[in-house]
């Protein structure tokens, strides 16, 4: 070890984070290397600074702020009631509007009734008092898993598939990791979930997660991506083709297919399809004739016509869709598409025009560190 | 206050947590004590703005009160804690940056004491001009420093704390550092010169 130089090892050593043998390695590097020496002073001169840093105090308040924040959210009622305002006394017209809507509810239950009289559905046996997988809460309508129609409640296993037609809607709580609502129409099998994984498979549909757990823990299958979440509020679309459409609201996510990554922040959004896997992603806020030419290119062979729409119409916040491009195309395009990055938001001093046609991994990663200021 | 504090004396801190689990708003009052102020330490230097260390420092314990009955005690609670912090800085800082720039802060009250009123005067300026350059690096090398030199982590805990490998941490405050030094070299003399 440390044969060769030790750069990388610097801050480690500063720290003390080295064992006694390789801090003697690193001290007798140093001794003859002036390159080492050089970066050592400098990641020396970053430790001391950050050292600098004291811890701070709490403002006093910040209890009984909390304390009133949770006091409020204790007063709430479970199901938010409209009250007061939606039906007050002495407006016939709106008493009229909720007479008729009892009478439609009370119409529309009896037809259930019957219908579901005259058909008989499995109804699952009574849910054990703890669930080991997922529990779920229904919604709205009537989903099912695995052909049993789920009640108020139910568990959600390994292995099973939780189905939900053009009514239903499903919440599934996953312990420390978040909670995931399924949509109408939906098609979703659960894959695995234990410490290190919790998997599930979008065959079809919709589902909106909210995720709270360490990134890289939930994971969603769909046909043609697979969705990592990195901490994140996202929808995931899948329709019968397999097409998918990712719309982040908070956080990142990644998809991933066959080698092919596409890093999704908030605000943007991305399209996968089978064959392809996904596609480059964009902010939705970007030109429509940004997001065609995108289309064109990444799904329909839209090639270097297309490519010099999407370089054309790219505006600042479009280097997130460029910063893609770059790894997605051959050298003498990337330089081109390089450029218009550089014409737009400029070049970070961490990186270099050899280094990005090169595809160098750290100042791919450190542009796009960079670019969070424009994108966000 | 003085209930949460005699609780802490008395109770361990996984009896505390227990205690929370169960609903015991004593309990939770003992361990936001006990935590308030590195919570808003990381929030602060993360974002170099006290209303927003405020408000996700308020953030974590309300969302600490909601989830802890999911703590499982296999990962250290403080670990666990510094999670929530990091999602919660990080996340906040999203929603921030579109609307409003930062802007640095003059006056906070320091938990330093000792030397005179000139050194401590110096040392607070030191400090603000590192918040600042902080603030200005990316999250992720952000959160590895301020874990190491604010909470006094080690590398492996800043990993479990970031769910990253160990190596991952190395290289972040690698970059952080060096990147810290070049926006701040106009210091060196008054750093390394107080060695």
């Amino acid at each position: 070890m440390f044969t060769e130089h030790v750069v990388k090892e610097l801050s480690a050593y500063c720290n003390g984070e080295l064992s006694g043998d390789q801090s003697r390695l690193v001290a007798a590097h140093l001794l003859k290397c002036e390159r080492c020496n050089r970066e050592y002073e400098r990641i020396r001169l970053g430790v001391r600074l950050a050292e600098q840093l004291p811890q701070v105090a709490a403002p006093a308040e910040m209890w009984s702020d909390i304390e009133a924040l949770l006091d409020a959210r204790d007063r709430q009622p479970a199901v938010k009631a409209r009250t007061g305002t939606w039906f007050p006394y002495g407006r016939p017209l709106q008493w009229a509007t909720a007479t008729a809507l009892v009478l439609l509810i009370g119409v529309g239950s009896f037809m259930i009734y019957r219908r579901l009289r005259t058909t008989p559905v499995p109804i699952a046996e009574p849910e054990p008092t703890t669930c080991m997988a997922w529990p779920v809460t229904s919604l709205a309508g009537a989903p099912r898993i695995d052909g049993h129609r789920i009640k108020a409640t139910g568990c959600f296993e390994i292995g099973e598939l939780l189905e939900t037609d053009d009514t239903a809607r499903v919440n599934i709580d996953i312990p420390q990791i978040g909670e995931v609502e399924i949509a109408p129409n939906s098609r979703v099998r659960l894959v695995t979930t234990n410490q290190n994984e919790h998997r599930m498979a979008l065959e079809r549909g919709k589902l909106h997660a909210l995720i709270t757990a360490p990134p890289r823990l939930f994971f969603v299958d769909t046909p043609s991506a697979e969705a990592i979440d990195l901490g994140c509020e996202y929808t995931l679309a899948v329709d019968d083709a397999g097409i998918g459409l990712l719309h982040v609201t908070l956080g990142w996510v990644m998809l991933v297919r066959d080698g092919r990554e596409s890093y999704v922040p908030v605000d943007a959004m991305c399209e996968t399809r089978p064959g392809v896997g996904p596609g480059t992603p964009f902010f939705e806020d970007a030109s429509d004739a940004f997001k065609a030419a995108l289309s064109r290119y990444d799904f329909e062979n839209g090639g270097e016509a297309a490519l010099r729409a999407v370089l054309q119409e790219a505006r600042d916040r479009d280097t997130l869709t460029l910063w893609h491009l770059l790894q997605r195309v051959d050298e003498p395009t990337r330089a081109v598409v390089l450029n218009r990055m550089i014409a737009l938001v400029g070049q970070p001093r961490c990186v270099t025009r050899k280094g990005i046609l090169k595809l160098d991994r750290e100042m791919l990663d450190c542009w796009k560190d960079a670019l969070d200021l424009v994108w966000f | 206050m003085e209930q949460a504090v005699r609780m802490s004396e008395r109770m361990t801190e996984a009896q505390i947590i227990e205690a929370c689990k169960a609903g015991d708003r004593d309990a939770f009052h003992a361990l936001f004590e006990q935590y308030k102020d590195r919570v808003y330490s990381i929030a602060y230097h993360f974002s170099n703005d006290q209303a927003m260390a405020h408000d996700v420092t308020q953030q974590v314990f309300l969302k600490l009160f909601t989830v802890i009955a999911q703590f499982r005690h296999d990962a250290g609670f403080a670990t666990w804690l510094y999670r929530i912090v990091a999602n919660c800085c990080t996340d906040e800082q999203r929603r921030r940056r579109r609307f409003v720039p930062f802007s640095p802060q003059l006056e906070v009250k320091t938990m330093t004491t000792g030397g005179g009123q000139e050194n401590a005067y110096q040392r607070r300026q030191l400090a603000a001009s590192v918040r600042a350059a902080i603030s200005e690096l990316s999250p992720k090398l952000r959160l590895p420093i301020l874990l190491k030199y604010v909470e006094g982590l080690s590398y492996e805990e800043i990993a479990a704390a970031l769910n990253c490998s160990i190596g991952t941490v190395s290289s972040r405050l690698n970059r952080g550092h060096k990147q810290l030094a070049t926006k701040l070299e106009h210091l060196r003399g008054e750093i390394i010169g107080s060695e």
